[in-house]
């Protein structure tokens, strides 16, 4: 199914959707209701991208009425006053509603995600204003009228009915495209940042430049509504894009399902049929606006729609039996199946140019010298375990590694690349995997889809082809399933591919976590702490495991705090206490060494509290 | 640039403190929620626009004298502040910030709602404290209602400036600001010190409103805009800080009263937001704030 281009993979909900759309004018005799469907239709393409926005990207607009504004009156105004024909009207209509958008979203979206909805929230005033203010280009408050009617080539969609065929027609295209957006590539990879945003970066996801992207689109979608709105109702004033819209749109979004295109659908079709029938109580749309927002965020924070629905899946779903027992038989199976492979090509090459060279690394955080100088390298086919007592520097280690700190001094370089100055989508991509401490699973994706996150870089779909669903695109993404499928294969995940990850155990996660690194093909992968938490069982069957993955063209560096692990599976072992390398070499040397022994234990002499220890916490 | 306009400085630096005074409580407010549960609470400008409409009620359809009605008001406020955080905030299922931040958002519209319902889509008015008649300080005229608000407002800022910072209960906000979970293991409760915090911020709101209805009138939307520029405010001052919020206040009100006087009185209302989108752009921690800001 996933192969077919062009169509959503929910084609037969979308079809009879489309039905629906159809059988409306024959059933529906009355006038005044295409009015009403009409402006749904538009509202729902608003809606469409807030959706997208808030569901796929976590960032909540409220301009986006400005938005809607903007595509209507810069249309309008070209349109009446310049006289410009209308195609020209709706491409300056997109440009300045995507220019906007831009400018906006580059500053904001790097900061926490409520600023945004400060930044837009201040927009969306400042558009109302000028607006009403700029009387010789707007018309002020008494607004604009006789903008032309729509007209498709020599067909004029002067007529509700005929609107209603061209308003619908937009909106089950632009639905289809956003769903075949969420179902590709970049939509998991949305999710994934929503989720997950350090992680999703450090499989080489660009998460900002997506979520610019996402908000550019959603932009421009509102502003396509605005341009279909003016030449429809031909006349605009103000008070149709003031704030109050754009809490209208959000409703709709939360009301139905933020996330589920088809619940904002669900929500849009609900909210502006109750404001019809409000209309006759006018003064109390407001107040049910405010009371329906405020209600189904306390009780229905997924929306109404996934509500409903998973009232009804609940019937008859039996909760998955533990496979955790034969799991570790299963992951041993796999390390006996793959071991002859380390033995052929596993060996650390010494001869041949290292993968990881850290060279004179110091981080500093405000007073603390976190990491002072340290250097060392990773040969190909090599584990590396980096080791130290609490606070010695090891994870802040493995962050300056692929990116997520910056180094106050010295060099890290991957496969010969320098990563000097490097934001962590670009470490990724130039060959840095990793996994965390604290085991990071996008908990909104199944463990394939988590697996696909990991093969980002291995596709170069982006937006346009994801939304259409190219030959091309799909046959990317038929590649990276089966590959995603191919690196599960034989594992203890295998029978759990498309189930939610929040089913998998500690040890199955840890598990996805090192798998999805490893789908990156890095050069180095980072593991840190990778047994954290596992029984002495699954202890040991992970570490086999992974020395089983060694690759002769791929380095580890182990962060770990349980000695047996370290001294069996390491090759070499770095030593750090305070942020410095105090000693180096192999497991058997170290063990031995005497500074080493003094940083862990303290000698007789300085073992006083208080002294040695007060980097501990 | 003509002499006319030179010698209204004043009279603009007068209207920037004015407004300014008003800014900085609402701020305020904004920076105690903030600092108390980490949201951002946009029904604050409801707030405001609650204790105005409640002193309007209490003075004219309820004849209460003006000492009462004023300290009845801004107990209302109060009482607002204390239901938003015990209703909707601490009902909610989904304690993701933005969730309860769209709550906020949610509450601000149905407030409005019942404002407009309660009090109709007229302007209410107040009468000023002291008398109507201008004083002439050099080219101002100054309404004595200005110096009430600007004295008032000074006042309480002090006073609340003394509560942080040589009280134990203000003390105890402070701590379970900027570490909940220490101030839970040494005894402060701090579900109490949040309600507190909601409280003072309904009340600050309160009292804005209360005082600068005399000089602007009051209508059941009037507190949007109020709110939406204290918390611009707020930003420019350095979001959470409340030394920031009160100079951001006061900062505001200034630039915004000579960009209206100097530049375009059509667009005063747009200066708060252009100020506010230039912070966020430029500087996202504000004059006053740390660069805690996180950049992801």
């Amino acid at each position: 199914m996933g192969r077919i281009p062009f169509i959503p993979k929910a084609w037969k909900a979308l079809g009879a959707l489309a039905a629906v759309v159809c059988l409306l004018p024959l059933v529906v005799r009355n006038d005044y209701f295409f009015v009403l469907f009409n402006i749904m239709a538009l509202n729902a393409v608003v809606v469409l991208g807030l959706n997208l926005l808030i569901g796929c990207a976590g960032q909540i607009s409220l301009g986006h009425a400005a938005f809607f504004g903007l595509g209507a009156y810069s249309s309008a105004i070209v349109t009446t006053q310049l006289g410009w024909p209308l195609w020209a009207g709706l491409a300056l209509a997109l440009a300045v509603t995507a220019l906007f958008g831009v400018c906006l979203a580059v500053p904001t979206l790097r900061l926490e995600g409520h600023y945004l909805v400060m930044a837009t929230l201040g927009f969306n005033i400042i558009v109302s204003i000028c607006l009403n203010q700029m009387e010789p280009l707007t018309g002020g408050p008494s607004g604009l009228a006789a903008i032309p009617a729509l007209h498709l080539g020599p067909v004029a969609v002067d007529s509700d009915r005929r609107f209603f065929a061209f308003a619908w027609a937009s909106f089950l295209i632009l639905f289809a495209w956003m769903l075949n957006l969420e179902d590709s590539r970049i939509g998991r990879a949305l999710k994934a940042l929503h989720d997950k945003e350090l992680t999703a970066r450090t499989l080489g996801v660009p998460t900002h430049r997506y979520k610019v992207q996402v908000f550019t689109l959603s932009a421009v979608l509102a502003g396509f509504a605005g341009f279909s709105y003016a030449h429809y109702m031909t006349f605009i004033s103000p008070s149709t894009f003031d704030i109050f819209y754009s809490v209208q749109v959000i409703t709709m979004v939360v009301v139905g399902g933020p996330g589920s295109l088809w619940g904002g659908l669900a929500g849009t079709v609900f909210l502006t049929s109750l404001r019809e029938l409000l209309h006759a109580v006018e003064d109390f749309q407001v107040l049910a606006y405010g009371l329906l927002l405020t209600l189904s965020l306390i009780y229905f924070p997924q929306g109404l729609l996934p509500a409903v629905i998973g009232l009804f899946k609940k019937f008859g779903q039996a909760a998955p039996a533990s496979r955790h027992g034969a799991a570790i038989v299963k992951t041993l199976q796999g390390r006996e199946a793959r071991s002859h492979h380390r033995d052929e090509k596993g060996q650390p090459g010494s001869s041949s140019a290292p993968v990881l060279r850290v060279e004179n690394l110091s981080v500093r955080f405000g007073g603390l010298q976190a990491l002072a100088h340290v250097s060392f390298d990773v040969q190909p086919g090599e584990i590396l375990a980096v080791i130290g007592p609490n606070g010695a520097g090891k994870t802040t280690v493995l962050n300056a590694i692929s990116c997520l700190v910056r180094p106050t001094e010295g060099t890290v370089t991957v496969r010969g690349v320098p990563l000097t100055g490097r934001s962590a989508h670009e470490a990724a991509a130039a060959g840095v995997g990793r996994t965390f401490q604290a085991v990071q699973i996008f908990g909104h994706l199944t463990p394939l889809e988590n697996m696909m996150v990991g093969y980002h870089l291995s596709a170069r779909s982006g937006f346009c082809r994801a939304m259409i669903h190219t030959p091309q695109e799909r046959r990317e993404e038929e590649t990276l399933r089966r590959r995603a499928s191919a690196l599960l294969e034989g594992t203890v995940l295998e029978p759990k591919a498309h189930e939610p990850t929040s089913t998998l155990s500690l040890y199955e996660q840890k598990l996805l976590e090192i798998l999805r690194a490893l789908a990156l093909r890095p050069a180095v992968l980072l593991l840190d702490e990778p047994v954290g938490g596992c029984t002495p069982n699954e202890s040991r069957a992970l570490m086999d495991w992974i020395a089983a993955h060694r690759r002769a063209d791929m380095g580890m560096v182990l962060v770990e705090h349980d000695m047996n692990v370290v001294m069996a599976y390491a090759d070499r072992v770095v030593v750090l206490h305070h942020g410095r390398v105090i000693a180096q070499g192999p497991p058997a040397v170290i063990r031995k060494d005497p500074r080493v022994i003094e940083a862990y234990l303290g000698t007789k002499r300085r073992a006083r509290p208080g002294r040695d220890r007060r980097e501990e916490t | 640039m003509d002499g006319t306009l030179l010698q209204q400085i004043p009279q603009f630096f007068v209207a920037g403190l004015t407004n300014g005074s008003i800014y900085a409580l609402i701020a305020l407010g904004f920076c105690m929620v903030q600092n108390a549960t980490g949201i951002v609470n946009f029904a604050q400008g409801d707030f405001v626009m609650l204790g105005a409409l409640m002193a309007v009620t209490l003075m004219q359809k309820l004849s209460v004298p003006v000492i009462p009605a004023f300290f009845g008001a801004v107990l209302f406020g109060a009482l607002a502040g204390l239901a938003l955080e015990r209703g909707p905030l601490r009902a909610a299922r989904n304690r993701d910030v933005l969730v309860l931040v769209m709550i906020t958002v949610g509450v601000s519209i149905a407030v409005r709602g019942t404002g407009m319902l309660l009090w109709g889509k007229n302007v209410h008015s107040l009468p000023p404290l002291g008398s109507e008649s201008p004083l002439i300080l050099g080219t101002a005229a100054i309404v004595p209602q200005v110096l009430w608000i600007i004295g008032l407002s000074v006042g309480i800022l002090g006073l609340l400036f003394f509560f942080y910072r040589h009280t134990l209960l203000g003390k105890a906000m402070r701590a379970a600001a900027d570490n909940p979970y220490g101030a839970a293991l040494v005894g402060i409760s701090v579900k109490r010190v949040t309600a507190l915090a909601f409280a003072m911020a309904g009340s600050l709101g309160a009292l804005a409103g209360i005082l600068i209805t005399p000089l602007t009138s009051m209508s059941y939307s009037g507190g949007l805009m109020l709110g939406l520029k204290g918390f611009s405010a707020a930003i420019l001052g350095g979001y959470g800080s409340a030394v920031g919020a009160v100079f951001g206040g006061y900062g505001l009100g200034l630039l915004e009263s000579l960009g209206a006087g100097f530049i375009s009185s059509a667009y005063k209302d747009a200066f708060a937001f252009i100020i506010l989108l230039a912070v966020l752009f430029l500087r996202p921690a504000g004059l006053f704030g740390s660069e805690r800001v996180r950049r992801l």
